[in-house]
C-alpha cells in the first residue's frame, strides 16, 4: 500500500470530474444521468448532426435482421451432403468404458457414422484458458481418445445420420458398459483437500496485516457463512456448430465468443495451422462466458473428417448442461471488524469453490473485497477443491456475482450492528486509492452513484432499525448494495479501417457480437474517431480471417476495439498524409499534426485547413485507403491505474408472511462505468444483468446429485429462471463520467449488472422480515 | 409404428379394441415424457374425432369434449362457476401449451400437480369413458386413482367431461410456485362457493400437489358452511387437512406445503367471494 499515484494530476484536470466532485447537484446539472450526452464529446471540430455518434442511442444494427428471421446462426448453415450429429453421454462420474455396443446404431436408418474412442482420429488435448495465451477450451480433458470417463455426462459416442431424428434415435441404440471407479462428487469431501488456488497468474491469497487478530480485537464484528450453488448460462441459443472440411480448410460456423482464439485452439487439437481453420460466428444467441471451446466442436470436426461429410452438431438443452460448463458452487466466509464509527479494521473474505483436475478456472469471488473498501487488515483467500464433474468456467461476472452477494450482505449486517445507515457505512470506507495495490483510481464516483440512487429510489436512511412495514399478508422492505466489476483490456485487439470513394468506411475486426451490440458500438466509436457519419460505417466482425484475436469476455471487448481503432486511425492518418497533393496547405504535415472530422482531413493547428476524405481516396491507386493496427499496450490497468466499475443497487421486496413468496416490485441501479457509449444498449445490458441476478437470487441453481455426479435439472422445465411476470420495473442510470485512461472513456458494462442485486434483495428481505438469507437461491420455503 | 387419426368416435374406440395404442391429444405431456426414447408404439390421435372438441351447454349442464384445449376453455362464454377452471387454463404451461394441451389429457396424465384437477373437482365433474362396448360415467375423484394412475380400462378412452349445472356460484383458483409463470405447482387450491349475504351457503374446496391425487377437503367444507367469509381462516383445524399428504421435493418441503395450503385456501375463498 505504498505506491505513489502515477499521475495524480490527470483526472483532476478532467472537467467532468471536477463538476462531479462539486457534488451530485452538479452531476444532475450536466444531465449525465440516463440522458444522451452527445454534447460532451470532445472531438474538434465538435461533432454534430450526422457526425454525433458516441452517446447517441442508436438502435442495434442486428436487431432488424433478427426480428425478420434473417440472421443466420451456427445451426442454420447447410451444405450438400450434410449430416447431423447426436451425442451419447456417460452415466457415471468416473471409470472406464468396458464395452460399447454400436452395431444396432450403425445399422439404424440413415446412420452414416458411429464414432467412439475406438475409431476417433488421434487428437491433441485442447488448450484450456490460462494454459497458453490463446487457450480457449473449457478444459484439457482429452476428447474421446480413450476409455476413461471423467465426468457424468462426458460424450462417449457420436452418431452422424441423414436427419437429426435418425441421429437422435440411433444414439439411443448404443449400449455402454462401464467399470466404475471411486469418484469425488461431494463438495464436503473435495473441500477437505482444497488448496489455495492459483488463478489468472496469481495465488488467490492476499494478506495485509493480521486480520484474524484485528477481528478478535474489533469493537464491533460479524462473522458469516454463505453458500451459493452451481449455475448455468442458459443462453437462448444452445451451443451449435456446422463443420465442413473443404480444400484443406476446416470451415466452422460456430457460436463463439472469440472466433480467433477458438480457431487457434481447435487447429492445435487437429495438429493443423490456424490458417487452415476458418471459423466464423456472425450471430451468437448469447454467450455469458459459456460460448467457448467445448467437446462438441472437436467431436463434430473429428466426425466430419472421419465420415468425409459436412456435419451439423446442435446440442439439446440437456446437452448444454452435460458438456458445456458454467459457474461453480461456492462456500464463503465474510468476517468484518470495525471501530464504533464503522471504520473497517478487519476484512476477511475466504472460502472454497470447486474446479476439475484439467482446468485452471477458480471462481474468483473475493475480487470486490480486494478493491471496494479500505480496511486496515485483510485476509482474502480462495481454496479450490477438485471434483469429478464437468469443467466449470466463466459465467457473467465471475466471482463478483456471488462475491458481492456475500460481502454486501455482511456490510448490511455490520451497518445494522453499528446503527449506521448502510450507505453511510460504505461511504466511510470508500478508499482514497486502491486498498490493495495503492494505485490511484482512474475515475471513481461511487459516492455520487449512492447519492443519486438513494434520491431516485427514495431511500430512507436507517440507523440500526428495520424500516420494513406490513401491508396485509405482505411484509415490505427495502435494501441496497454496491455493485462491482473490474475494468480489463486484453491484448490481441486489432482493426482494419478502409475508406471508400463514397465517403464511407468499412471496419473489420474479429470481435464477437453475442447480441449485446458490439457492431453498433463499434460503428459509433469508428464514426467518432474518423469523423464519418454513423450510417456510412459498415462493420464486419465474427470471423477469424479478420484482424485481431478479440474475445467478448470480462466486459472488455469494447475497450479493446476502441484501442484498436485509435491505433488504426493513427496509421490511417499517415496513409492519408501521403496522399495529400503538393498544392495543399496540408502537404508535408506529419500524421501527428493531422486529424479527421466531418468527412475531411484537417490540420490540428489550423482546423480551417481541410481536404475532403473522398478527394484523398480518389487519389489512391486502388480507390480505397486502408489501415490496420493492433491496440496499444494494456498497461493502463495492469500497471498504472486502479480501474474498476462500481454501482449502487436499491430494491424493494415484498415477502408474503404466510407463504414466503418473494416479489421484487422495484429496482433502481446507478452505475459508474465511465462513458456510456450508447444509452439504449447500456440500459438493456444493465437490465439484462439485473434480471439474471434476480434469477440467481431467487430461483437458479443446477442441482448436482452428489451420489453420482449428475446434474438433475438439465432443462428449462426444472432449472427456473425469471419469467416476464417476475421482472419488475428496473430504473437504471449512470454517472457517465469518461474514464480518462480507458480507450473510449468507457470501462465496460456487460457484467456489472450481475453484481449487487442479490445482496440488495437479501438485505431488503431482512428489512421486510427480520430474517437473514445467506444461501442462494432464496426460495420461499427458506423464509418460513 | 402407425399414427392413427380417426374422425369418428366409433373408429377410435374400434382401434383401441384391436391392439395396444397410445392415446394422445395435444401430446404436451406425452412427448416430453418420451425423452430421447424413440416412439415404437402405435398412436391414436383423437384431436380429429368429430364432436370431441368444444364445449356445449345442455339443459342440465355442460359437456367438455376430450380434445378441448385450454385455450378453448379460456375463450368459451361460461358462467362464474368456471372461473377457477379458466384461471387454471391461464397457468397450464405457456400459451403454446395451452393452445395444444387438452383438459382430458391433463386428467389422463394424472399428475398430482395437474392444474386442471382441483377446479374440476369443485365443479363435481364427471368423466365419460368410451369403449367399443359402450360408455360409462365416473366422478372425477373416482377416475383418478393414484400418481399417474386412472380408472381407464384397456380399450377405454376419455370422451369428455360432464358438469352438472350448479346453483349459481363463484370460483377461484390459486397456484403457488417459485416464480410467477411457467412453473410446476408447489401447491394449488380451487374453491367454488355460493354466498347467502356475507355467509357461505355452500362451498367446495380442492387442493392439488399435496397428495397423490388432488382431493376435496370435505370436513373443511362442512366446517365453513354457514360461516362468514371473513371468519373462514379462524375455523381451520388440523383435522380438516388430514386428507393431505404433502411430500418434500426440490420445489418445497412437506411442512412448508402443509402450511402454505392453508394460506392459499384463505386467499382462494376471499378471491371467490369478491
Amino acid at each position: 500500500m505504498t505506491n505513489i499515484k502515477p499521475n495524480s494530476s490527470s483526472h483532476k484536470s478532467d472537467p467532468n470530474r471536477r463538476q462531479v466532485l462539486a457534488g451530485s447537484a452538479a452531476v444532475a446539472a450536466i444531465g449525465a444521468f440516463g440522458l444522451p450526452v452527445g454534447a460532451q464529446t470532445t472531438a474538434a471540430p465538435a461533432a454534430s448532426g450526422a457526425f454525433a455518434s458516441l452517446g447517441v442511442p442508436h438502435i442495434r444494427r442486428d436487431g432488424a435482421e433478427k426480428a425478420r428471421g434473417g440472421a443466420k446462426f451456427a445451426a442454420e448453415y447447410s451444405y450438400p451432403g450434410m449430416v447431423y450429429g447426436a451425442l451419447v453421454y456417460s452415466t457415471i462420474a468416473r471409470g472406464t468404458i468396458t464395452s460399447l455396443e454400436t452395431a444396432e446404431a450403425e445399422a439404424a436408418p440413415g446412420v452414416v457414422l458411429v464414432m467412439t474412442h475406438e475409431n476417433a482420429p488421434r487428437l491433441e488435448r485442447p488448450e484450456p484458458f490460462y494454459s497458453s495465451p490463446t487457450g480457449m477450451a473449457g478444459s484439457s480433458t482429452p476428447v474421446m481418445q480413450d476409455a476413461e470417463v471423467l465426468w457424468n455426462g462426458q460424450p462417449v459416442a457420436v452418431v452422424l445420420a441423414s436427419t437429426q431424428e435418425e441421429a437422435d434415435h440411433a444414439a439411443t441404440l448404443i449400449n455402454v458398459a462401464y467399470e466404475e471407479a471411486e469418484a469425488v462428487t461431494s463438495f464436503d469431501v473435495a473441500a477437505e483437500s482444497a488448496q489455495t488456488s492459483f488463478y489468472a497468474g496469481r495465488d488467490l491469497l492476499i494478506e495485509e496485516g493480521d486480520a484474524e487478530t484485528a477481528l478478535a480485537d474489533a469493537e464491533v464484528s460479524i462473522d458469516l457463512s454463505f453458500n451459493t450453488p452451481a449455475h448455468n448460462h442458459n443462453q437462448i441459443e444452445p451451443h451449435a456448430v456446422t463443420v465442413l472440411w473443404q480444400d484443406g480448410i476446416l470451415r466452422m460456423h460456430d457460436c463463439s465468443q472469440g472466433v480467433d482464439l477458438s480457431a487457434i485452439t481447435i487447429a492445435k487439437v487437429f495438429g493443423i495451422s490456424p490458417a487452415e481453420v476458418h471459423l466464423s460466428a456472425e450471430y451468437v444467441g448469447g454467450g455469458f462466458g459459456g460460448k467457448t471451446v467445448w467437446q462438441y466442436h472437436i467431436l463434430a470436426a473429428a466426425a466430419s473428417q472421419l465420415a468425409d461429410r459436412p456435419v451439423r452438431m446442435s446440442l439439446t438443452r440437456e446437452g448444454v448442461f452435460r458438456i458445456c460448463g458454467a459457474r461453480a458452487p461456492t462456500r464463503q466466509r465474510v468476517a468484518l471488524g470495525s471501530d464504533r464509527e464503522g471504520r473497517l479494521t478487519s476484512l476477511i473474505h475466504t472460502g472454497t469453490t470447486m474446479k476439475i483436475e484439467n482446468n485452471s478456472m477458480t471462481e474468483p469471488f473475493f475480487e470486490q473485497s480486494e478493491h471496494m473498501y479500505r480496511a486496515d487488515n485483510m485476509h482474502l483467500e480462495i481454496r479450490a477443491g477438485t471434483m469429478d464433474m464437468l469443467a466449470n468456467t466463466f459465467m457473467r461476472a465471475p466471482g463478483a456475482a456471488t462475491g458481492t452477494f456475500t460481502l454486501e450482505v455482511a456490510l448490511d449486517e455490520l451497518a445494522e450492528r453499528l446503527a449506521i445507515d448502510p450507505i453511510e457505512l460504505r461511504v466511510r470506507n470508500e478508499p482514497e486509492v486502491n486498498p490493495t495495490t495503492g494505485r490511484a483510481h482512474s475515475q471513481r464516483a461511487l459516492v455520487d452513484a449512492y447519492r443519486e440512487g438513494a434520491r431516485r429510489f427514495g431511500w430512507i436512511p436507517r440507523s440500526g432499525q428495520r424500516q420494513g412495514y406490513r401491508e396485509g399478508e405482505w411484509q415490505v422492505g427495502t435494501g441496497m448494495a454496491a455493485a462491482y466489476y473490474p475494468y480489463k483490456r486484453f491484448p490481441g485487439g486489432a482493426a482494419r479501417i478502409t475508406l471508400n470513394g463514397e465517403g464511407g468506411a468499412l471496419i473489420e475486426t474479429a470481435a464477437a457480437d453475442m447480441g449485446m451490440g458490439t457492431t453498433t458500438a463499434t460503428a459509433a466509436v469508428a464514426s467518432e474517431r474518423l469523423g464519418i457519419p454513423y450510417d456510412a460505417i459498415e462493420v464486419r466482425h465474427g470471423d477469424n480471417t479478420l484482424p485481431g484475436a478479440l474475445i467478448a469476455a470480462a466486459s472488455q471487448q469494447t475497450a479493446a476495439i476502441g484501442a484498436s481503432l485509435t491505433a488504426a486511425h493513427e496509421v490511417l492518418l499517415a496513409e492519408l498524409a501521403s496522399l495529400v497533393p503538393a498544392t495543399s496547405p496540408l502537404h508535408g504535415l506529419p500524421a501527428a499534426e493531422l486529424g479527421t472530422a466531418e468527412g475531411a482531413l484537417y490540420s490540428l493547428a489550423d482546423p480551417q485547413q481541410q481536404i475532403p476524405l473522398v478527394d484523398l481516396v480518389a487519389l489512391s491507386e486502388s480507390g480505397t485507403v486502408s489501415a490496420e493496427a493492433q491496440g496499444g499496450p494494456i498497461s493502463e490497468w495492469t500497471q498504472d491505474w486502479s480501474m474498476h466499475s462500481t454501482g449502487a443497487v436499491f430494491t424493494e421486496v415484498r415477502v408474503n408472511s404466510v407463504t414466503g413468496e418473494i416479489r421484487v416490485p422495484r429496482i433502481t441501479a446507478i452505475y459508474d462505468c465511465g462513458k456510456i457509449l450508447n444509452s439504449k444498449l447500456a440500459e438493456s445490458q444493465f437490465r439484462g444483468g439485473i434480471i439474471m441476478a434476480l434469477g440467481m437470487t431467487l430461483m437458479e441453481g443446477a442441482s448436482f446429485d452428489e451420489r453420482n455426479g449428475r446434474v438433475m435439472n438439465p432443462s428449462f422445465g426444472s432449472y427456473y429462471m425469471p419469467t416476464h411476470l417476475d421482472v419488475p420495473h428496473i430504473d437504471v442510470g449512470w454517472t457517465d463520467i469518461p474514464d480518462p485512461q480507458a480507450p473510449t472513456g468507457a470501462r465496460g458494462i456487460g457484467e456489472i449488472g450481475m453484481s449487487g442485486p442479490a445482496a440488495a434483495i437479501a438485505n431488503a428481505i431482512y428489512d421486510a422480515t427480520g430474517k437473514r438469507a445467506r444461501d442462494l437461491p432464496i426460495r420461499l420455503d427458506a423464509l418460513m | 409404428m402407425t399414427y392413427h387419426r380417426p374422425t369418428c368416435l366409433d373408429d377410435a374406440v374400434a382401434l383401441l379394441q384391436c391392439a395396444p395404442v397410445e392415446v394422445i391429444a395435444g401430446g404436451t405431456d406425452w412427448y416430453p415424457a418420451r425423452g430421447d426414447r424413440p416412439v415404437t408404439s402405435d398412436i391414436l390421435d383423437i384431436t380429429r374425432v368429430d364432436g370431441l372438441r368444444g364445449i356445449r351447454a345442455a339443459p342440465d349442464g355442460w359437456w367438455i369434449g376430450a380434445a378441448t384445449t385450454w385455450t378453448d376453455i379460456l375463450r368459451a362464454p361460461l358462467p362464474p362457476d368456471f372461473d377457477a377452471l379458466k384461471a387454471a387454463a391461464c397457468e397450464v404451461g405457456s400459451i403454446q401449451i395451452q393452445n395444444a394441451g387438452t383438459v382430458a389429457g391433463n386428467l389422463c396424465n394424472a399428475s398430482p400437480a395437474a392444474d386442471g384437477v382441483p377446479p374440476l373437482l369443485v365443479l363435481e365433474a364427471e368423466v365419460e369413458l368410451a369403449s367399443a362396448t359402450g360408455q360409462r360415467r365416473l366422478p372425477l375423484a373416482a377416475f383418478l386413482t393414484g400418481v399417474r394412475q386412472t380408472a381407464l380400462q384397456p380399450g377405454e378412452m376419455m370422451a369428455g367431461l360432464w358438469i352438472r349445472k350448479p346453483a349459481p356460484g363463484r370460483a377461484a383458483f390459486v397456484k403457488l410456485g417459485a416464480r410467477r409463470y411457467l412453473v410446476i405447482s408447489i401447491a394449488m387450491v380451487a374453491v367454488w362457493l355460493r354466498l347467502d349475504g356475507s355467509l357461505i351457503a355452500e362451498i367446495r374446496i380442492a387442493v392439488g400437489a399435496c397428495s397423490p391425487t388432488s382431493v376435496r377437503l370435505t370436513a373443511l367444507e362442512a366446517a365453513l358452511t354457514g360461516c362468514r367469509v371473513a371468519d373462514c381462516a379462524t375455523r381451520f383445524h388440523a383435522d380438516h387437512f388430514v386428507p393431505l399428504a404433502p411430500i418434500t421435493d426440490m420445489r418445497a418441503d412437506a411442512p412448508y406445503r402443509a402450511d402454505a395450503v392453508q394460506a392459499l385456501i384463505a386467499r382462494a375463498i376471499t378471491e371467490a367471494a369478491l
